[in-house]
């Protein structure tokens, strides 16, 4: 009993990364329609600027979370206004293409600046925890998992109460009715990038505080994040919050089964993935249109 | 009601061409603070490739847009929104996601940048806006739970919201009962009456008589009359677009054999 309560805490806390990884990733797809095969590289750019601002300053990771959102808000929107506008309307194939090159060069830039060694970011406090009825809850990950919260929370905040958020609401809803009514298109484009990016970034620091990451380090978010949005359904933050959690209670149940490794534990998760897109099509919580 | 002597819409040799044919082809015409002006036409005149001109989803390939004497040629769809230029789709596109109330916030709270607006402000005028077209009390419910009568209260509501001074309908009445003719042009009565300009696109003819000083006819993207909407509609030339050559001529014997009797 004990080994089983173990790991539902250790698959939840694991989940806080999943959710800060998908949040972006469902927003971006979601709103824009594009699915954003750069969303690892910018999780790994996050996760570059924490350690450097760990590594050059001492500045503690949990400090660097909100420079990572703005530094990340700031290179998407300038992404979509710049590059990623430009074929909005393009076929979904389009953007396949064009965020698999963005992905390309963003982590050959890293590659360019950091080299390929792993990094990591240990503040003092890290592999350190505490014990209730022995059951161990790791610091990083139990504030990690609130850090990720925070965020979705932040986020669903800022898409239902305010004018960008209704902004973001309609220009998803209908494009050109939103264009009439006022709506910035462009603009409110390059803000949903910005705030998946700024979520990126998010993810990225948290990240770093719990693995080494390299520039290449990336691809695998991307892949986590397509599943934990059709875990959860697309189109709602909180469906995405769902979605992450169960990823990491399914991984960790996965690496519990004697023998398996962490490719085992992916084979469950995307075969729950499968599973979920067969027998659900609109996630766990999402709701058919 | 104004000082200037200028039209506050002025379209001067308006030209779209879609592949060579030419959808919308030198249209002119004025458009006078407060009135209300009606547009018909046969199917495939240009009457909403027109609208889509002036709102700047179309760029024209001709002439010129004039609003309150400024070219606004060219200028993106949003940009025309916030003059003051408000639009409803014939086809309605209602933001899906989202209450009554929200579809009409979102108009309130971009829309004419004449009042910077708050969401709560946007929200108290949404309320307004719902009350003057008639749907405060589904003000709560999803768009999908609206009827179609509803569904074109909403489009006007959410157009309404951004306070235009000029709003284009396209079409609003179309597929609608004769009971539910006569509440909507109570609707576009009571938004005239706030002060708003109206220029609308109508095939029912009875709404252009009804509430139309002034019409104007297009035909295959010319404008081919503009007067009294009585008086234009027994223009021969109207008669003969909308019904053809051959029915125009039997109507002009019956006319002629009615007249002695």
């Amino acid at each position: 009993m004990a080994a089983f309560v173990q790991l539902v805490i250790l698959g939840l806390l694991a989940g806080g990364v999943y959710v800060a990884v998908g949040v972006g990733f469902g927003l971006v797809w979601g709103v824009l329609n594009i699915v954003n095969l750069a969303h690892g590289a910018l999780v790994i750019v996050g996760g570059y600027i924490t350690w450097q601002l760990f590594t050059a300053f001492g500045l503690d990771p949990f400090l660097t979370l909100p420079v990572d959102a703005v530094a990340l808000f700031v290179l998407g929107y300038a992404l979509q206004r710049g590059v990623i506008n430009r074929i909005i309307r393009a076929p979904l194939l389009f953007t396949f293409l064009l965020t698999f090159g963005l992905n390309l060069v963003i982590v050959n830039i890293l590659l360019l600046i950091f080299g390929s060694d792993f990094r990591s970011v240990t503040p003092t406090y890290s592999g350190q925890g505490f014990e209730i009825g022995g059951i161990v809850v790791p610091y990083v990950r139990l504030t990690s998992l609130g850090a990720a919260i925070l965020l979705s929370a932040g986020l669903a905040f800022l898409l239902s109460r305010t004018r960008i958020g209704l902004a973001i609401h309609a220009i998803a809803a209908d494009r050109d009715a939103a264009q009439l009514v006022g709506i910035d298109l462009r603009h409110a484009y390059a803000v949903t990038y910005g705030l998946g990016a700024a979520c990126a970034g998010v993810a990225g620091g948290l990240i770093a505080m719990i693995q080494a990451i390299t520039p290449t380090a990336g691809e695998p978010y991307t892949l986590q994040a397509f599943v934990v949005v059709i875990l959860g359904g697309l189109g709602r933050v909180s469906a995405t919050v769902v979605g992450g959690l169960a990823f990491g209670l399914v991984e960790a149940f996965g690496q519990s089964i004697p023998g398996s490794g962490s490719v085992f534990a992916n084979a469950i998760a995307f075969g729950l993935m499968v599973l979920v897109l067969v027998t659900r099509p609109q996630g766990l919580m999402g709701r058919l249109r | 009601m104004s000082t200037t002597a200028e039209p506050q819409l002025e379209l001067r040799g308006v030209t779209k061409r879609f592949g060579g044919v030419g959808a919308v082809d030198g249209v002119t015409f004025q458009v006078e603070r407060g009135e209300i002006l009606g547009i018909i036409g046969p199917n495939g005149a240009g009457k909403t490739t027109l609208l889509n001109c002036i709102s700047g989803v179309h760029r024209v390939d001709g002439g010129d847009i004039r609003w309150e004497g400024r070219s606004i040629t060219g200028m993106a769809p949003h940009r025309v929104a916030r003059l003051g230029i408000g639009r409803t789709f014939q086809i309605v596109r209602p933001f899906g996601s989202m209450t009554v109330r929200e579809n009409a916030a979102v108009g309130a709270l971009f829309g004419s940048s004449a009042a910077r607006r708050g969401p709560k402000q946007a929200f108290e005028i949404a309320d307004q806006v719902l009350e003057l077209v008639g749907l405060k009390a589904k003000a709560g419910q999803p768009v999908s739970a609206l009827t179609i009568p509803d569904r074109k209260r909403l489009e006007v509501a959410r157009a309404v919201a951004t306070r235009p001074q000029l709003l284009l309908l396209d079409e609003v009445m179309a597929g609608l009962n004769n009971v539910e003719i006569d509440e909507a042009l109570e609707m576009v009565r009571a938004v005239h009456a706030t002060g708003v300009t109206v220029l609308l696109i109508e095939h029912v003819m009875r709404v252009i008589v009804g509430i139309c000083r002034r019409a104007i006819v297009l035909d295959f993207g010319h404008v081919l009359a503009e007067g009294e909407p009585e008086v234009v509609l027994r223009d021969e030339r109207v008669i003969k677009a909308y019904l053809g050559e051959r029915y125009a001529k039997r109507l002009r014997t019956e006319r002629g054999q009615d007249s002695p009797s």
